[in-house]
C-alpha cells in the first residue's frame, strides 16, 4: 500500500487529492494536512474586501470531501519533514504532535505572507490592509467601509492599492480590488471625492508579473499595458509602476522607483501585496542535520526539476528551464505545487536600481497554473504507484492560462477583463515573435461578459473543488 | 479602443454592456477557454 501526503489544501493541494482520492484513495492511503477546516476560494476575496459578498460563501468543509474520495484529513500546521524516515511533523490544531509516513510527498503549502519584509506592512503589525488570507479580507473590509462613511460625510480620502515589496507578485489581484472598489465608490457617489492610486512594482502597467500580454487586433498590436491604461484613464485612476514600496507609517508609503529615486506617498488607506516566501518547513535528515539546502531555494520555496541560477537573458532562450513533472531532483518522493515551487527566475524582466534595490514582479502561479500543476503531480504519483514511470508533464512554457480579472461584481453593470495567455512564460523557442507567444490563443477583452465568466467560474470551481458529479471534466 | 494612446469610445462602452452581444461574447470566451485548455494539454 503506498502512501500519500499533501501539505496544504489551496488550488493546488485541493486538485491533486481529488485526483489521488479518486484513482488511489479506496486501495492506498492519502493524507491531507492542511492548517484550516476549509477550502478558501481566494479569487472571490476582492468581493469581501468591498463587502460585495460573505466570506462564508467562499469557504466550504473539506473533510466531507475527503470522506467521500477515501482520502484522510489531518487538521494541523506542518512543521517539518524527517526526509530519511519519510514522515512529516504536523502540531494538530487539538494539541500535540502526530508523524504523517508518506511514500509520496507533495508540498502545496502555499506562500508565507512576508508582511514583516517590509516595515510597517500588513494588517496585524502595520498600517495596511490585505485581502490574501479571509479573516484579512474582513478586516480590510470594514476598514474600507469606515473610509465610505467617512466620504458619505463629506470628507476626501486617499486610497494607494498594489504591491508592499520591490519582489511581490499576484498584481492581477490588487487590480481586481482597485477597480472593484472605484466601481464600488461609483455606486455610492462619493467616487468624486476619493483619490484611487495604483502603486505597483511592474515593469509597466498591464504586466501582472508575466511580461504582459500582446495581442492581434484590427490589424494592430495590442498590449496589456495599453489595455489597462485606458481602463485606468475611464476609471480616473492614477498609476505609478516601477516604484518599490520600502516601508509605511501610519500614513506614509516610503518607495524607491527605478531610477533610484526615493519619495514618500500619503494615504488614508491602502491594501499592498506582500512578498510570497515559503512557508517555513524544516527538512531534517537521518541524524537531525538540516537538509534545507537540498529541498528548498533560499525563498524558502521548494526546488524542483527547474535549471536554477540561469541569467535571465539565458533563461528567456530556454523554455526548458523551466520545469516539467515539478519533482525535487536530490529526493525524488518529494514534490512541489502551486506557489510552493520555486520559479528558476522571473518571467518580467527584473531590474536593479542605481541604489541597489532589486525590482522584480515575481512570476505568478495562483488559480489555473496552481491547479494545473496540482493535476500533473497527482497524476504523476497515479503513474508512480501503478506503473512505476511517470508520464505527465507541462512546463509553465507550454501552458496556458486564463484569467479573469473582476473590475466591477455586478451581473447587470459589472466588467471583467478576460486575458488569456498560451504559453504563460514567453517561449521564444516556439514563438518566435517579440512576445514569444501563440498570439492566435492569446487574447484579451473587457466587457459584462466577463463579470458573468468570474461569478461562473466560482460557482464551477467550487463545485469541481468539492469532488461533486462531473467535476473531472471542468478545466482547472 | 483606438489611436496609438488607446481609450475606450462610446463605441466600446455601449459594446462592453450590450447584453445580447455580451452574451455571445461570453459563449465565445467560455469556448476560447476549453479550446486553449485542450492546446495546452497537448503541449
Amino acid at each position: 500500500m503506498a502512501k500519500v501526503a499533501i501539505i496544504g489544501a489551496g488550488f493546488a493541494g485541493q486538485t491533486a487529492a481529488l485526483y489521488l482520492g479518486d484513482a488511489l484513495g479506496a486501495e492506498h492511503e492519502i493524507t491531507v494536512i492542511n492548517r484550516l477546516r476549509d477550502f478558501s476560494y481566494v479569487p472571490s476575496w476582492v468581493w469581501v474586501g468591498i463587502g460585495h459578498m460573505p466570506v462564508e460563501k467562499t469557504l466550504f468543509p473539506l473533510e466531507p470531501v475527503y470522506r467521500r474520495f477515501g482520502v484522510r484529513f489531518v487538521h494541523g500546521k506542518a512543521t517539518g519533514v524527517r526526509v530519511h524516515e519519510r514522515v512529516v511533523v504536523v502540531e494538530r490544531d487539538g494539541g500535540g504532535e502526530e508523524l504523517i509516513g508518506y511514500d509520496h510527498l507533495i508540498v502545496a503549502t502555499g506562500p508565507r505572507l512576508d508582511f514583516e519584509g517590509t516595515e510597517g506592512l500588513g494588517p496585524e503589525a502595520g498600517y495596511s490592509q490585505s485581502i490574501c488570507t479571509a479573516p484579512h479580507a474582513v478586516r480590510a473590509r470594514d476598514a474600507y467601509l469606515e473610509e465610505v462613511a467617512r466620504l458619505e460625510k463629506g470628507e476626501r480620502r486617499r486610497f494607494v492599492i498594489g504591491t508592499g515589496h520591490p519582489g511581490a507578485t499576484c498584481q492581477g489581484a490588487a487590480f481586481e480590488y482597485i477597480t472593484n472598489v472605484h466601481k464600488d465608490l461609483v455606486r455610492r457617489g462619493v467616487r468624486d471625492k476619493a483619490d484611487l492610486l495604483w502603486l505597483s512594482n511592474e515593469q509597466a502597467l498591464g504586466d501582472f508579473g508575466v511580461r504582459g500580454v500582446a495581442v492581434r487586433r484590427k490589424g494592430r498590436t495590442l498590449t496589456s499595458e495599453e489595455f489597462i491604461s485606458a481602463v485606468f484613464k475611464e476609471y480616473g485612476i492614477r498609476s505609478q509602476v516601477r516604484t518599490g514600496v520600502l516601508g509605511l507609517t501610519e500614513d506614509t508609503i516610503a518607495w524607491e522607483d527605478f531610477q533610484g529615486e526615493k519619495g514618500e506617498t500619503g494615504f488614508d488607506f491602502s491594501m499592498l501585496i506582500p512578498r510570497f516566501l515559503g512557508q517555513p518547513l524544516a527538512f531534517t535528515g537521518r541524524d537531525g542535520e538540516d537538509l534545507s539546502g537540498d529541498i528548498l531555494a533560499p525563498n524558502g520555496l521548494v526546488k524542483v526539476d527547474a535549471r536554477y541560477g540561469l541569467p535571465y537573458d539565458e533563461l528567456t532562450r530556454q523554455p526548458d528551464a523551466w520545469p516539467r513533472v515539478y519533482q525535487n531532483p536530490v529526493h525524488p518522493e518529494i514534490f512541489a505545487a502551486g506557489i510552493a515551487f520555486a520559479p528558476p527566475g522571473p518571467i518580467s524582466v527584473p531590474h536593479v536600481t542605481p541604489g541597489g534595490t532589486s525590482i522584480s514582479a515575481a512570476p505568478p502561479r495562483t488559480g489555473m497554473v496552481s491547479g494545473i500543476i496540482g493535476r500533473v503531480v497527482a497524476l504523476n504519483i497515479i503513474d508512480l504507484v501503478k506503473t512505476g514511470t511517470m508520464t505527465h508533464g507541462e512546463r509553465m512554457t507550454e501552458m496556458y492560462a486564463a484569467c479573469i480579472a473582476s473590475m466591477g461584481d455586478s451581473l447587470w453593470d459589472g466588467s471583467a477583463a478576460v486575458i488569456m495567455i498560451y504559453p504563460v512564460v514567453p517561449d521564444h523557442v516556439r514563438y518566435p515573435n517579440d512576445e514569444g507567444r501563440d498570439l492566435f490563443v492569446t487574447h484579451m477583452e473587457m466587457g459584462l461578459a466577463g463579470a458573468w465568466m468570474k461569478r461562473m467560474i466560482q460557482t464551477t470551481f467550487m463545485h469541481k473543488l468539492r469532488g461533486r458529479v462531473g467535476w473531472r471534466f471542468i478545466p482547472e | 479602443m483606438r489611436g496609438s494612446t488607446v481609450e475606450i469610445t462610446e463605441k466600446d462602452r455601449r459594446r462592453m454592456n450590450n447584453k445580447l452581444l455580451q452574451f455571445w461574447r461570453f459563449v465565445v470566451l467560455n469556448l476560447k477557454i476549453l479550446k486553449g485548455v485542450d492546446v495546452s494539454k497537448r503541449a
